[in-house]
């Protein structure tokens, strides 16, 4: 008998983590970007 | 001594005539059609040293207990005798002692008329299964069997490979466009999907794990979570996991083909993508390696090594380190890999009706994985003012640089200026990064 709820927790929660992390991911290669444009004032 | 039933041939069975001939049809692949050779050559040359009997190259021995207490009424096996799993040793008054594992005996314990104890030790058994060690201990005496153990069960080399290839893979064009991040992250759906149908198809959870990270497209992650979760199904996931990236384009165009339209197909994207500075290239890896493993600590091993790799990369001051990494030390671990994954896979095995499931499962993984990039590309493309190619939301399946490489092809047969490689590398190194985030979150629940 398959525990439907925990492969329900397993499949969305695990995808919404991978998905989650690579939107942070994201999201701080564009803060690293325009930060160290900052700092060495060249425009990548 | 020389007699015909002391040699291999006594063993020999259809079984390993077939696992012969598919190893060899490995090596033909590589070698005629240069289909991924690094790792099909030792991959089918292992199947094949480990489907001809009694070589022992893929041998453990198990120290075989009785199970419950009795007098030995009759022996049904004698030493040399081969065995399947669930074979009767002998019947005692109080029940039978059978065998929890393929094999042959080597040594029996016990005779006709005895009185065995509970936990005495009833003989010792060869065998070349892949045990539950905290069930069935096992202790490898064959070369490979001895470099599996340590070297896969143990987890030391896939991690070691996802340092090789940390050291081997460009960030720069995922960094020059963080959204080929979400590509990646829309491409583990293959994920999911395939660990759903496994766990419809009658899997537990931890094989379905297994399975599912086949679409992740990355060997060392697959190898890695299934030696955790479900090591007796680690030869075909493995063996699912790189024939598909070596299928890569066979696998990928239909997907395309069936969820693009040739206008969308004929996106054109500037060849040029900004230029990415050398401390952005420094600062991602260690960035990353920070927050994903706080986020998913089970990560820490795929993902600490791929960052570390990939720091030697961008470092500039390692280059010893970054050019073992990816010369020496990665075709070193991809021999005994490899080599010990190939004979993982003894025809006794193998050949299961649950393998040709994997393998179907496989091919689903990968496909939906292609799938759900190319759709995610496409969604992305209602709100982007520059549109991006969705054929490169395929190469989010990872099977670094394969798949890229052919949405490149793709591209080019679509719109001859169009160059999408670049573009496509991106997602491309995005989806090996979310295939070990997903392994470590499977492995943060199941293990």
């Amino acid at each position: 008998m398959i525990d439907w709820i925990l492969a329900i927790k397993i499949a969305g929660g695990g995808f919404g983590m991978v998905f989650l992390i690579l939107v942070i991911l994201q999201v701080v290669v564009e803060v690293v970007r325009v930060t160290t444009e900052k700092i060495t004032g060249a425009k990548n | 001594m020389f007699g015909l039933l002391e040699s291999g041939f006594g063993l020999f069975y259809w079984g390993n005539a077939l696992m012969i001939v598919i190893g060899l049809v490995f090596i033909y692949l590589a070698i005629s059609k240069d289909m991924e050779p690094l790792l099909l050559i030792p991959i089918g040359f292992g199947m094949m040293l480990v489907n001809l009997p009694l070589g022992g190259i893929m041998d453990y021995e198990m120290v075989l207990r009785a199970p419950q207490a009795g007098t030995v009424m009759e022996m049904q096996m004698e030493e040399g005798a081969s065995f399947s799993k669930g074979g009767v040793i002998c019947k005692l008054d109080s029940g039978e002692i059978v065998t929890p594992v393929f094999g042959r005996v080597d040594t029996l314990k016990i005779s006709k008329g005895q009185h065995i104890n509970k936990g005495d030790v009833v003989g010792k058994l060869i065998t070349m299964e892949q045990t539950d060690q905290s069930v069935l201990p096992t202790r490898p005496i064959g070369l490979l069997s001895r470099i599996f153990k340590y070297g896969v069960m143990w987890q030391m080399l896939p991690p070691l490979m996802f340092l090789c290839l940390g050291a081997l893979t460009d960030f720069g064009p995922m960094l020059a466009n963080p959204k080929t991040l979400l590509l990646g992250a829309a491409a583990q759906f293959g994920v999911y999907l395939a660990f759903f149908m496994a766990l419809l198809a009658g899997f537990t959870f931890p094989e379905a794990a297994s399975i599912g990270i086949i679409g992740g497209a990355e060997g060392p992650t697959t190898i890695y979570v299934t030696s955790l979760l479900a090591p007796h199904i680690i030869g075909a996931t493995a063996v699912a996991c790189y024939s598909y990236m070596a299928l890569v384009p066979i696998i990928l165009p239909p997907v395309v083909y069936l969820l693009t339209t040739k206008k969308e197909r004929q996106i054109y994207m500037k060849p040029s993508l900004r230029k990415v500075s050398k401390l952005e290239k420094i600062i991602f890896p260690l960035v990353t390696t920070i927050i994903v493993i706080l986020i998913v600590p089970s990560s820490a091993p795929l993902i600490g090594c791929f960052m570390v790799g990939n720091l030697f990369r961008e470092s500039g001051v390692t280059e010893r380190l970054n050019k073992t990494s990816q010369t020496t030390l990665v075709d070193i671990i991809t021999i005994f890999l490899t080599l010990a994954i190939g004979a993982s896979m003894p025809a006794q095995n193998f050949l299961r009706s649950s393998t040709l499931l994997i393998l179907v499962l496989g091919v689903v993984a990968f496909a939906s994985a292609a799938g759900a990039g190319v759709l995610l590309a496409k969604f992305m493309n209602l709100f982007l003012k520059e549109k991006i190619n969705p054929m490169i939301g395929a190469a989010g399946v990872s099977a670094v640089p394969m798949s890229a490489r052919v949405v490149q092809v793709l591209g080019q047969k679509e719109n001859r200026q169009n160059f999408l490689l670049m573009h496509a590398m991106g997602p491309n190194v995005a989806g090996a990064i979310g295939a070990a985030i997903a392994g470590g979150v499977f492995l943060g629940i199941l293990h």
